[in-house]
């Protein structure tokens, strides 16, 4: 059985069409800006907060937030909410003792530039970046935008403890530390399952880029 | 009521795959769109005014690239004009030269090349295939990974991947940070199982350029290019700048080819519109354009967007023969899982596999699917027999050769012996005899005992910030009383300051010597001519272990 039944992936595909549909321009510039507000279904309510600035508190991480993460996508590719996501990330910052912010990036929906601009505007320079289908990173902001502290890129393997522990490590690079790294996962057949489908999730996530907007503080919050 | 019949039907594996109906709008559509643009092209002055019916002041900077550098312009408008069936009927047809193909091939648009191989079967396909591949003979590549980023297993899995034909080994990391451990590990065990064969660890491009310049791999294969503009956009990228890494990889003497693949720009949420072929097209002619002599095609690591939509794997040989075409080295992917069914990753290899390519698989994990660090691979190690079982079926060379256990065992004894040797002389990370022992007889990692990842990501940021390269692991290797591997490494750095190998479609001979496209073309010109499988290689893929001789009985 295919994991997301036909009337899903048809309901998904009208709605990229609509928006299509909806005169979005063509060619990756800007599109409407992403919404502040979630879904309804989520308990999870983030809202912008102006351009993000750069922290100067050392025992911060910087979560990013792709462009649909928590607005126009409310969950990951395995159906993981994206609230509950937020949540053991940020439980395995504070576990550590740390304190966390969070920024959404506009101008790119690719994970390695969304968790380097996270980085870069860590007081510890150390950030997350995470797009809606759960694709994630742990970077530091003096490597290369497309290397990595730890890279999670197989989004259907990342489960709520997965997520607790990168927001743990994350927190130990923060203090200077050495962590092991949280153990990769590897699932060959999530490819032929999955692949296709990620495509039209990041269509959906490309089509809320904006290469004009700065990137934003945000507000989070749990109704 | 549910029929017994489908419910066997939707448990069996085919039905675990992802399929989608063709999108057209957004470019879900492997081939043949009609939003593809019509063939055009407009030369005035030696400049290109008018590509694919669009005009010149409308080009992006692939068009821009592309009509600067990309097409020989002498011919172009004839052959633009020249009937499209005519055209694929040269490919095709064993009477007509390779090379003068080439010379109608690189002369084509990439909206011409899209709907010239748009009008072929992938039987046609297979057979142009067989003309066009630039090197005469076939060979393969290898991914050799783990999960646990084991250096002693990496060396152990080369050593055993070379014994067994592959020509190319390629690694990559789960830890970022692992990259010069599993570099070295690849390049130093790969020497052990035959001298010659190349290596690259694919990683972030500067670290991989970095790896290579301290002799570390002796090529490069991870430079990707795409169809459109904002996806190079995405990667802060333009054609120019992949030119210019090209060519830092040239001055170093590195061979080095680009990867592009149907899918990629869908998949990135950029396509414009446009089919995977034409968009893939376009990545072939800035490949091209750009000066690398090859290419990795295939669709790659997008290969689960082509193979959900109708005719998909047909695309994947039509850029492949685009590819071959414009007389570019093709390592033909191959190398990553689209399907849970053996019958489709069967028939989808079955498309490079019987014409031959410069790299039927690139790669063939080397390892089991669990320790793909590619996502898992098309074909893995557990698969080593079915290989070269169907190479004895059908008499094709597709690379592999059977080898007997104590030959393996052996090699994969001295890979780890050399490796627990070489980290001691150059003061890394102690390698345990326990480990040495696992490796010899591991299937896979979960064989392997675990490491202290933590110290070894220390040796290996500070084995970087020591400057150590490629000479001193020959010195550590000789000191360590290993010299026919220090000689071998060494003799792979001096191919580095020769450079021949940086010819198109470049593999080398346990001796050393250079196989490309320029010493031993392909010369494909029907039955009995081309490559042909000698009595001695016959006898050699005859040999399995398993089959019973009738003097036994």
């Amino acid at each position: 059985m295919t994991v997301m039944d036909e009337k899903t992936l048809r309901s998904i595909i009208e709605e990229v069409v609509n928006e299509f549909a909806g005169g979005a321009p063509r060619g990756g510039t800007a599109v409407a800006t992403a919404p502040s507000v979630s879904s309804a279904s989520g308990s999870l309510r983030i809202s912008e907060d102006g351009p993000a600035e750069r922290g100067i508190n050392p025992r911060e991480v910087v979560i990013a937030l792709a462009p649909g993460f928590g607005g126009r996508m409310t969950s990951t590719l395995i159906d993981l909410d994206h609230g509950d996501v937020l949540r053991e990330l940020c439980a395995g910052i504070e576990e550590e003792g740390l304190s966390y912010r969070f920024i959404r990036v506009f101008r790119t929906a690719d994970v390695g530039f969304i968790a380097h601009e996270a980085a870069k505007l860590s007081g510890s320079g150390i950030g997350i970046g995470i797009q809606s289908r759960g694709t994630t990173v742990i970077h530091q902001k003096d490597l290369p935008p497309l290397s990595n502290l730890e890279l999670f890129s197989q989004a259907p393997l990342i489960d709520l403890d997965t997520f607790r522990a990168i927001g743990k490590n994350a927190a130990k690079y923060a203090k200077g530390e050495s962590p092991s790294p949280v153990p990769v996962r590897n699932d060959q057949m999530a490819r032929p399952k999955y692949q296709a489908i990620a495509a039209l999730w990041h269509i959906k996530e490309t089509q809320l880029c904006d290469a004009a907007k700065k990137t934003q503080a945000l507000r989070v919050e749990y109704r | 009521m549910r029929s017994k019949r489908f419910e066997a039907l939707d448990a069996r594996p085919v039905s675990q795959d992802g399929y989608v109906t063709e999108w057209p709008e957004v470019g879900l559509i492997a081939m043949n769109s009609p939003n593809d643009p019509k063939p055009s092209i407009r030369i005035e002055g030696g400049v290109v005014t008018e590509l694919d019916g669009k005009k010149r002041a409308d080009f992006d900077m692939i068009d821009t690239f592309i009509a600067d550098y990309g097409i020989r312009l002498d011919n172009a408008e004839r052959v633009c004009a020249t009937d499209s069936l005519e055209l694929a009927r040269k490919l095709v047809d064993f009477n007509v030269p390779r090379a003068e193909v080439v010379a109608l091939t690189t002369a084509m648009t990439p909206a011409k090349i899209t709907e010239v191989v748009g009008t072929m079967t992938v039987l046609e396909m297979m057979m142009a295939v067989t003309k066009m591949r630039a090197r005469k003979s076939p060979a393969n590549q290898a991914h050799v990974t783990n999960l646990k980023d084991n250096m002693v297993q990496i060396a152990a899995d080369a050593a055993e991947a070379a014994l067994r034909g592959f020509a190319e080994l390629e690694t990559t990391v789960g830890i970022a940070r692992y990259a010069p451990f599993n570099a070295i590990a690849l390049m130093v065990g790969a020497q052990v199982g035959r001298p010659g064969i190349l290596t690259q660890c694919a990683v972030e491009e500067a670290t991989e350029l970095n790896l290579g310049m301290r002799g570390f791999t002796a090529y490069a294969e991870t430079v990707s290019v795409y169809g459109t503009e904002p996806v190079f956009m995405d990667g802060d990228d333009t054609p120019w700048s992949k030119a210019f890494l090209a060519s830092c990889y040239a001055s170093r003497g590195l061979k080095m080819r680009f990867t592009s693949g149907t899918g990629s720009e869908v998949q990135m949420g950029y396509a414009e519109g446009k089919s995977m072929l034409y968009l893939e097209a376009r990545c072939l002619y800035i490949t091209k354009a750009a000066g690398s002599q090859g290419i990795q095609n295939g669709s790659v690591s997008c290969v689960g967007v082509p193979a959900a939509v109708p005719g998909g794997i047909r695309a994947i040989l039509a850029e492949n023969l685009i590819a071959t075409a414009l007389d570019l080295e093709c390592a033909s992917s191959n190398d990553q899982t689209f399907t849970h069914s053996d019958l489709r990753r069967v028939a989808r290899s079955l498309m490079q596999f019987v014409p031959g390519t410069d790299f039927i698989c690139s790669g063939y994990s080397a390892t089991p699917n669990y320790d793909n660090m590619f996502a898992g691979s098309n074909w893995d190690a557990d698969d080593y027999d079915d290989w070269v079982i169907i190479q004895r079926d059908l008499k094709v060379d597709g690379g592999l050769v059977p080898v007997l256990e104590d030959d393996v065992v052996a090699a994969r004894n001295k890979a780890a012996k050399v490796i627990q040797a070489l980290f001691r002389e150059l003061g890394l990370t102690e390698v345990t005899d326990a480990e040495v022992e696992a490796a010899t007889y591991a299937r896979g990692s979960q064989d392997m005992p675990d490491r202290n990842v933590v110290e070894d990501l220390k040796a290996a940021e500070d084995l970087l910030k020591r400057g150590l390269t490629g000479v001193d692991i020959v010195k550590a290797l000789a000191r360590a009383g290993y010299d026919d591997v220090a000689k071998s490494v060494f003799g792979m750095l001096k191919q580095r300051v020769a450079g021949d190998y940086l010819h198109t479609s470049a593999i080398l001979t346990g001796d050393f010597a250079v196989i490309s496209a320029v010493n031993e073309p392909n010369d494909y010109r029907g039955p009995q001519t081309g490559y042909q499988i000698s009595d001695e290689k016959w006898a050699q893929l005859q040999a399995i272990r398993q089959a019973i001789s009738p003097e036994s009985v």
